[in-house]
């Protein structure tokens, strides 16, 4: 019996596998054709870096402060400035990224506030020659042309916002009210700003608030005040 | 409508007319013969496409899709790619024996297409005892996958011979003995008996006559021909490639080419003696060509092979042993005796 019981049993699961692949047989295949087709890539996918330019008056973007040649983990990238006469600010003069040595981490579009150097989607970028790999300024902004991006500047103001906040949250209470003035007026700069652009954010912030408020009043005078003055 | 077999009958006909007789019959062998070849070649062309296809649509991708129509020229590619390869031989190897392996495995394979009926009338030589030729035949190719591990003097082909061995002398037994309730309810060993005898409505076919006979003859044919899940012969993940191992170029592709003729020849005989060959499931249905009628079966029944190999994984050398000698042989037994017991009682 038991034998009977045993193929009827294997005879079901191997119809059943039967069944699994002709299933897949008529499923849609999902190769992509790569010359021919090639895959949307993500808007955030880390694949080569480019320079942005300015969509209207065509130059970069850049304003050769070096917090991304700072921010590299690898130092690949090499940047010279120079200060123009006319506007008295900083240009830069050379741009070069060593792709070879770049691990493509991201910090440098992390580190910069001026939306100047972003990491694309692109990836078809092999050569034949390895020297063809260190790409300067105009080869990066050449292929930054096209490359769609947001101005930066709100992402930076929250940043700033947020890192004030969470400060003057681990501080309260425990520390003198000379630190903590020193903390919470750039915030409220920010907030003010925020609050313009972004009521739901300033929900936010004024819910962050009250909690302040009920936990220990007392210690904390200035910002109970910089509240109350919001409110008018 | 569109028979074959007249067309054949004009041209032997013409060829009477003007050669001797001694002539006509080495003219008409040797041309049957190539008729059959080409045939034969251009549906190993398309089975191995076909096997591509199927295999990675199976797996959701998309197969060869440059050459030709969806990959179409993909197995002319390939094939021109094996006539340019150059013809290695092992420096140890029994060269005699090497050579001639290759070439028994293709006769073998060819040679069982001397009884098989593609259609009504369509067939090279009605033998009286055209299942048993069929069975001898293709145990032949037992012989050459031995000479093809032997002469090559290497391990993993010697171990891929003798694999191959032990399975298909195991697997002719129930092979064979599946056959014979077919062969008592139809009294003949020739396939235009059997055929015939299975004419009229889709039920009068021997499958539902001998369904048992029909699975013992399915699996032990699967085994036969090497395919998996009874692919231990050529194991890739344990023998490299088995007995092939050392063949390279045409040598290599004659092994293949009579790898899947072997398909086809299982196919056809399962249809024959099965699936009423060349017959219409109703007979309204006549008037389709008896021969595009075959070839729909046989080609389903080469998709179900395909089908098989891609959904199950290849068993162990025991299990297929024991499954063999344990199981499909009294299995074919049972059968043998149950159509007794049908015919004596009917």
């Amino acid at each position: 019996m038991n034998l009977v019981k045993q193929t009827i049993d294997g005879i079901y699961n191997l119809l059943l596998g039967l069944g699994v692949t002709v299933k897949h047989l008529f499923k849609k295949a999902i190769t992509v054709q790569y010359p021919k087709e090639r895959w949307e890539m993500p808007e955030r996918s880390r694949g080569v870096i480019v320079l942005l330019s300015d969509k209207e008056t065509g130059k970069l973007n850049c304003t050769a402060c070096m917090l991304c040649a700072r921010a590299c983990p690898v130092a690949a990238i090499k940047i010279e400035r120079e200060k123009n006469p006319e506007t008295k600010k900083f240009e830069p003069t050379s741009f070069d990224i060593d792709t070879t040595v770049c691990c493509y981490c991201g910090l440098c579009e992390q580190a910069c506030n001026f939306s100047a150097i972003k990491l694309t989607g692109k990836y078809e970028f092999s050569v034949y020659d390895k020297d063809r790999l260190q790409y300067d300024m105009d080869f990066l902004q050449e292929i930054g042309r096209d490359v769609k991006y947001e101005k930066k500047k709100k992402v930076a103001k929250k940043a700033v916002k947020k890192a004030a906040q969470k400060k003057k949250e681990d501080k309260a209470g425990e520390e003198e009210k000379s630190q903590e003035k020193s903390a919470t007026k750039p915030s409220a700069k920010a907030d003010a700003a925020a609050e313009d652009e972004k009521p739901a954010d300033s929900e936010q912030k004024e819910e962050s608030k009250t909690e302040d408020k009920t936990g220990d009043d007392k210690n904390e005078p200035d910002s109970s005040e910089e509240s109350e003055s919001k409110k008018e | 409508m569109l028979e074959l077999d007249p067309i054949f009958d004009a041209i032997s006909e013409w060829l009477a007319s003007f050669l001797p007789p001694v002539v006509v019959t080495i003219v008409k062998g040797f041309g049957t013969a190539g008729v059959v070849l080409g045939v034969l070649s251009l549906f190993v062309l398309f089975f191995i496409w076909m096997e591509r296809k199927v295999s990675a649509h199976m797996q959701q991708r998309l197969g060869p899709m440059r050459t030709g129509w969806h990959g179409a020229l993909q197995t002319v590619a390939d094939a021109v790619k094996l006539i340019q390869k150059e013809d290695l031989v092992p420096s140890d190897a029994d060269r005699a024996v090497y050579f001639w392996a290759p070439v028994v495995c293709f006769a073998a394979a060819l040679m069982a297409y001397l009884v098989i009926p593609f259609g009504e009338g369509l067939i090279v030589q009605d033998l009286n005892i055209g299942i048993l030729y069929v069975i001898a035949i293709t145990t032949f190719t037992v012989v050459s996958l031995l000479m093809a591990g032997w002469g090559s003097n290497n391990k993993w082909a010697l171990l891929g011979g003798m694999r191959s061995a032990a399975q298909i002398v195991s697997y002719e037994v129930p092979l064979s003995m599946s056959l014979i309730g077919t062969i008592m309810i139809a009294e003949s060993l020739s396939m235009i008996t059997i055929v015939e005898s299975q004419s009229g409505p889709f039920w009068n076919w021997f499958v539902f006559r001998q369904p048992i006979g029909f699975i013992v003859y399915f699996i032990a044919a699967t085994a036969e021909a090497n395919r998996t899940p009874f692919d231990i012969p050529e194991a890739e993940q344990e023998l490299v490639a088995g007995f092939n191992v050392e063949y390279s170029g045409m040598k290599f592709a004659m092994f293949f080419l009579a790898e899947f003729i072997n398909m086809f020849t299982i196919s056809a005989l399962a249809v024959t003696l099965f699936f009423g060959g060349w017959m219409a499931p109703f007979p309204f249905l006549d008037f389709i060509p008896s021969w595009i009628w075959f070839l729909a079966k046989a080609f389903t029944s080469v998709f179900v092979l395909m089908w098989f190999r891609w959904t199950y994984p290849r068993i162990r050398v025991d299990q297929l042993m024991g499954f063999a000698w344990k199981f499909l042989l009294p299995l074919a037994f049972l059968n043998i005796i149950l159509t007794g017991i049908g015919i004596y009682i009917f």
